[in-house]
């Protein structure tokens, strides 16, 4: 059965799970045309270069779109469930989607293109060895009242 | 929404096949839940069924299709294997290609096929698939997330986080989709009763014998928000087969032919992550079925049955209105209430249960509905049928074949 942490031995996402851990949301960046490249790939879908650094992100978004797992098919996820998965939006470009886990949420109060941002935390899973720091992403708290932005 | 309009993907390069092809015979494997059998006996028990609907014997074949690209597929070595041991000549010439079988391929095998009826390569072409799913899932030996779990970009972009497997990508396009265009689970429950109201009128069906109401599909509990276990597809052991061959051979066998009249594929530049397509509501059928349609020379109005391939509600949904059966967004208004039942629906649709309710042998039995139809042998009959599709659908893919009764 596959585990869920991620391989931080394959080239082309290494540099997202070091940056995680420096406790920073990166993603390419084509160093010619400036458009966020996601996911990583040889050359730039825009200009066709194939110099794209991975550069830092805000880390301010939108929640895209969720799913609430009632029922983990997924083994590792098994203990985990219920939870909240889903789809961010980059607030630098909409089309650069990061695929999360939204936390410190109550998954009634969630709304589509909500404001959130990310937060990093451990990610380990039952008999998986190893543990990764991981971006999730939780709704903006408002700055008075501490509950979520809508 | 039209193609040309749409940038994130693009039609497939295909011959005009209209007219070129015939489908003579069509045949089923039993299916079940957990059999304990090969799948490739299931197959062989599929092929058999389509040649004898043909009035054909296995030594007429001579052309052979599968999926390439799943394992324990009845490929060349394994139809030698059987059919040799049935009286064949175990060294005859086969033309063969990987490219057939089920989900999008069951849509566009003819066109393969085509080339080689015309260079004569090839006259009686078997394309089949089938699967054990259940027996391999009761024995922890793979499931239909297994393709996506060793995709490596998925395996450090999406598993790490929870977003796996299908039930999960799909809930997310759903909720957009609501989202968007006030899609509720009342129409992706309309979908998910019309598949039962049918698979109820086919005794070969998984789910014959179990009803399901709107009440009592809504009374179900999630299982991935906003998706019930009943808008996934069915895990089940089968196989299906049909067999090709050209109009004018088809004519002296004992079924009445159905031709192929347009076939369309098409792709998402996205590839195979849901994540990131450009339209994450839409489905690559906004560029396959233009192509199908125009083929065939028929318009949306035109169709008398559809069947889709249908691994959840949502999926049906799309490709609806991706496929031009009603603007897109409009799709859950188009699905309520009657519209989609084989008696008095506007657009019969997946008359045999599809996917969720008939049998998870990944659409090539939808294909084989639509033939049954198309010669007035269904379970669920809609009256005079002389046009149905088949939508095909693999994540990054679609394709649409157009079959027309050959009197029509």
């Amino acid at each position: 059965m596959k585990g869920a942490l991620p391989d931080l031995s394959f080239e082309p996402t290494r540099a997202f799970w070091e940056a995680a851990a420096r406790e920073e949301l990166a993603v390419p960046r084509c160093a010619s045309c400036g458009r966020w490249v996601w996911y990583p790939r040889e050359r730039c879908p825009d200009c066709e270069a194939d110099e794209m650094p991975w550069t830092p992100l805000s880390g301010r978004g939108t929640l895209f779109s969720w799913a609430s797992v009632e029922r983990a098919l997924f083994k590792p996820f098994a203990e985990r469930a219920p939870y909240v998965t889903g789809l961010v939006a980059v607030e630098e470009d909409p089309r650069v989607r990061i695929v999360t886990t939204v936390v410190d949420c109550d998954p009634g109060a969630l709304r589509v293109d909500m404001p959130v941002e990310v937060v990093f935390r451990e990610l380990s899973f039952p008999g998986e060895d190893g543990v990764v720091t991981a971006p999730f992403f939780r709704p903006v708290p408002h700055p008075a009242t501490g509950e979520a932005l809508r | 929404m039209v193609a040309s309009q749409a940038s994130w993907g693009r039609p497939g390069r295909l011959d005009d096949v209209s007219g070129r092809v015939a489908i003579a015979g069509v045949g089923e494997s039993q299916h079940s839940q957990a059999s304990g059998r090969d799948p490739v006996d299931i197959a062989v028990e599929a092929v058999e069924a389509a040649l004898d609907d043909a009035g054909l014997a296995p030594a007429d074949v001579d052309g052979l299709m599968w999926s390439g690209g799943l394992p324990g597929q009845l490929d060349e070595a394994a139809f030698r294997r059987h059919f040799a041991a049935r009286g064949g000549d175990p060294d005859r010439a086969l033309w063969t290609s990987a490219q057939g079988g089920g989900m999008v391929w069951a849509g566009t095998a003819p066109v393969r096929a085509a080339r080689a009826l015309a260079s004569g390569r090839a006259r009686v072409i078997v394309n089949v698939f089938s699967t054990a799913w259940a027996t391999q899932r009761e024995a922890g030996e793979g499931s239909p997330g297994d393709a996506h779990s060793s995709e490596r970009f998925k395996a450090n972009l999406e598993l790490p986080f929870g977003w796996f497997p299908q039930p999960v990508y799909f809930a997310t396009i759903a909720r957009r989709h609501m989202h968007e265009y006030g899609t509720t689970p009342e129409q992706l429950g309309a979908i998910a009763v019309s598949c039962r109201r049918h698979a109820n009128r086919h005794p070969g069906a998984v789910m014959h014998g179990k009803p399901l109401d709107l009440d009592a599909y809504l009374a179900r509990p999630m299982l991935v928000e906003p998706l019930r276990v009943e808008d996934c597809c069915l895990i089940s052991d089968g196989g299906a087969a049909y067999v090709m061959t050209t109009p004018e051979h088809a004519r002296d066998l004992r079924k009445p032919p159905v031709q192929v009249a347009g076939v369309g594929e098409g792709h998402s530049d996205s590839g195979v992550f849901w994540s990131q397509q450009g339209d994450f509501t839409a489905t690559p059928q906004v560029f396959s079925a233009p192509q199908a349609f125009e083929m065939a020379g028929i318009a949306p109005t035109d169709v008398d049955l559809l069947t889709l391939y249908d691994p959840f509600t949502i999926v049906a949904l799309m490709q609806i209105e991706d496929m031009g059966f009603c603007a897109k967004g409009e799709g859950g208004a188009f699905v309520e209430g009657s519209r989609l039942h084989h008696d008095g629906g506007g657009l019969p649709y997946n008359t045999h249960g599809g996917l969720l309710s008939h049998a998870y042998v990944l659409g090539i039995a939808h294909v084989v509905e639509v033939v049954r139809q198309l010669r007035g042998e269904a379970h669920a009959q809609v009256p005079d049928a002389k046009i149905g599709v088949y939508g095909g659908y693999t994540g990054h893919m679609a394709s649409t074949l157009v079959l027309r009764r050959a009197d029509a």
